[in-house]
């Protein structure tokens, strides 16, 4: 048994369910199942494809890194076919597509497979949007993604022309032994602006209002959550290894970066809307997380990235379940909604808290956490410009939750399955534990994993 | 040269995505995009000498061959290029059906 199943049994899957459409979404359960069994069954290492070791042929790379991606990933992606099933059965499909690729994505080391996976799960990300009926934002999406992948691609050739080998750790090696770095300052920021264009960095995300702003009960949580999470991990794995920013690009990195969170959580302040908040806010998290890849500060960048996706799992299956059911996504025509559903109502204020990074939850430890090594790292005007904007979010935020609980003489009624609430209880709950008790993973060190990711050898 | 080419085909396309708001004509940026970003590709590997890359095969030179690699990354990227052009005009379709146009600024709810 090897890593490569966990791509290949859902894409082979994907192809076959189209034959039977009725079963697409259990066949789709049933491989996410399996691959999350395979994870606790398969062992580290590099897998060889074809008989063509590396830098030669195309490996597969697992490790704790990767394990821990690949975990919230199938996790998540079962979750959200679950609570669907009936509703958007018909897109058990592509959630396989997605699947496939993502893992792909997280587990190749040579790089224009990754660009391969990237097209795939893009693929299916924009038939995941197409499933908010809104055709026109689903086609912008396209347009920018396709750009996106396009100058990723132009980024490897060139780098493919310049050391004449597409494996990342064989590249590594010759970018330290070619030892000037101006070389390839090209090819990494047209490589980050198309991974930027994925993983929602302002200014390259203009796609994320029209999709998310309009999204349901599955788009929502599988752009927000699970693309948004597998994103992350593999621009943190590029950034930690293959982009070593330094100097000037170092310098307009982290200013697009500081920039992206302070405009993100300011537009969530702004906005009356209350996807768009919460789109805004995971805009500024992304941005957070990779400014944490830039700095080195790994370990936490990854429990981020995990909370992150748990948090805003609850929140968007939460608020487009409403919005579904009452038709307008204002906030003020959502007072009041927790009144009726108190359980719903503490899960969401428990994920929001989280988020803001309050003690007792596991946001606040991650916070604490990252904050700190920064200040190891004598970065105080990132560590300011965070509190800024961790300010504006506690604001908005708040302003949202008293709205969500205190309703007015409006009266909505919105019903939440008991699989919505268990799946609600469980994450806020996990949310909670381990915001108490963090022995688990702070015993786990993943700085050493993640460099050796690549360096498998 | 011929790399210089193929970027100024790539920066056409760019541009006219960005320009354009009808979507077949943006589709059609997208494709002319794509072909000067495969057109990049195969002139990395490309060499006026190089011959084919058989290995008992050599010139007066000695064997100097055609890379082979971006020409089997360029089938990859064409591959991938149809699917989403295919898929960008199935959405297409889908806006017209839905707003009875192809112009973005028409539809009403276009950022």
């Amino acid at each position: 048994m090897s890593a490569i199943l966990l791509v290949a049994v859902p894409l082979l899957v994907a192809f076959l369910s189209i034959l039977t459409k009725k079963f697409a979404p259990y066949l789709l359960i049933l491989v996410g199942l399996f691959n999350l069994v395979m994870l606790f069954l398969l062992q580290d290492g590099t897998v060889i494809i074809g008989g063509f070791d590396q830098p030669l042929g195309i490996n597969l790379f697992l490790n704790l890194y990767s394990r821990i991606a690949l975990l919230l990933i199938n996790g998540l992606i079962v979750i959200i076919a679950l609570l669907n099933i009936r509703e958007y059965g018909k897109f058990g499909s592509i959630l396989l597509l997605a699947m496939a690729g993502l893992n792909g994505l997280v587990l190749t080391v040579d790089l224009f497979n990754f660009f391969v996976f990237l097209e795939i799960s893009g693929i299916a990300a924009y038939l995941i949007s197409a499933s908010n009926k809104k055709p026109t934002n689903t086609f912008q999406y396209l347009a920018l993604g396709a750009v996106g992948s396009s100058l990723f691609l132009f980024g490897l050739i060139i780098l493919y022309a310049m050391f004449g080998t597409l494996n990342m750790s064989a590249m590594i090696t010759a970018i330290t032994a070619n030892d000037n770095y101006t070389d390839v300052i090209l090819p990494f920021t047209l490589m980050f602006i198309g991974l930027g264009v994925e993983a929602k960095l302002l200014p390259f995300n203009s796609w994320v209002k029209g999709v998310l702003g309009n999204s349901n009960t599955m788009s929502g949580p599988m752009i927000a959550s699970v693309y948004a999470a597998a994103l992350s991990f593999v621009l943190g794995r590029l950034i930690d290894k293959l982009f070593v920013f330094e100097g000037t690009l170092l310098t307009v990195v982290t200013v697009i970066l500081t920039a992206g969170i302070l405009l993100g959580d300011m537009m969530a302040f702004s906005s009356k809307k209350t996807r768009e908040i919460l789109l805004f806010s995971s805009v500024a998290q992304a941005s957070i997380i990779a400014l944490l890849f830039v700095n080195g500060i790994l370990a936490w960048a990854v429990w981020l990235i995990v909370a992150n996706a748990l948090s805003k799992t609850v929140m968007f299956l939460v608020i487009n379940k409403a919005v579904k059911d009452i038709g307008c996504d204002e906030t003020k025509s959502l007072r009041g909604l927790f009144t009726n559903n108190i359980i719903v109502g503490i899960a969401f204020t428990l994920a929001t808290l989280s988020v803001m990074g309050m003690p007792l939850l596991v946001g606040f430890i991650i916070k604490l956490r990252f904050l700190t090594s920064l200040a190891a790292l004598g970065q105080i005007w990132l560590i300011a410009i965070i509190l800024i904007a961790s300010l504006i979010e506690g604001i908005y935020f708040v302003r949202l939750l008293v709205k969500l609980w205190f309703k007015e003489d409006n009266e909505i009624s919105v019903k939440y399955n008991v699989s919505f609430k268990l799946v609600f209880v469980i994450l806020a709950l996990a949310l909670l534990v381990f915001g108490t008790y963090t022995a688990p993973y702070k015993s786990i060190t993943i700085d050493d994993s993640v460099t050796e990711v690549i360096l498998s050898d | 040269m011929i790399q210089y080419a193929a970027i100024i085909l790539f920066v056409f396309g760019l541009y006219g995505l960005f320009v354009n708001r009808n979507v077949i004509k943006m589709i059609v940026s997208l494709n002319i995009m794509e072909i000067g970003l495969n057109i990049f590709i195969i002139s990395i590997g490309f060499n006026y000498e190089g011959i084919a890359p058989i290995l008992t095969s050599t010139t007066a030179n000695g064997l100097i061959y055609v890379d082979p690699l971006p020409q089997a990354l360029v089938l990859t990227a064409i591959v991938i290029g149809v699917g989403t052009t295919a898929l960008g005009l199935a959405i297409a379709k889908s806006i017209h059906k839905t707003y009875n146009t192809f112009e973005l600024d028409e539809t009403g709810d276009a950022e």
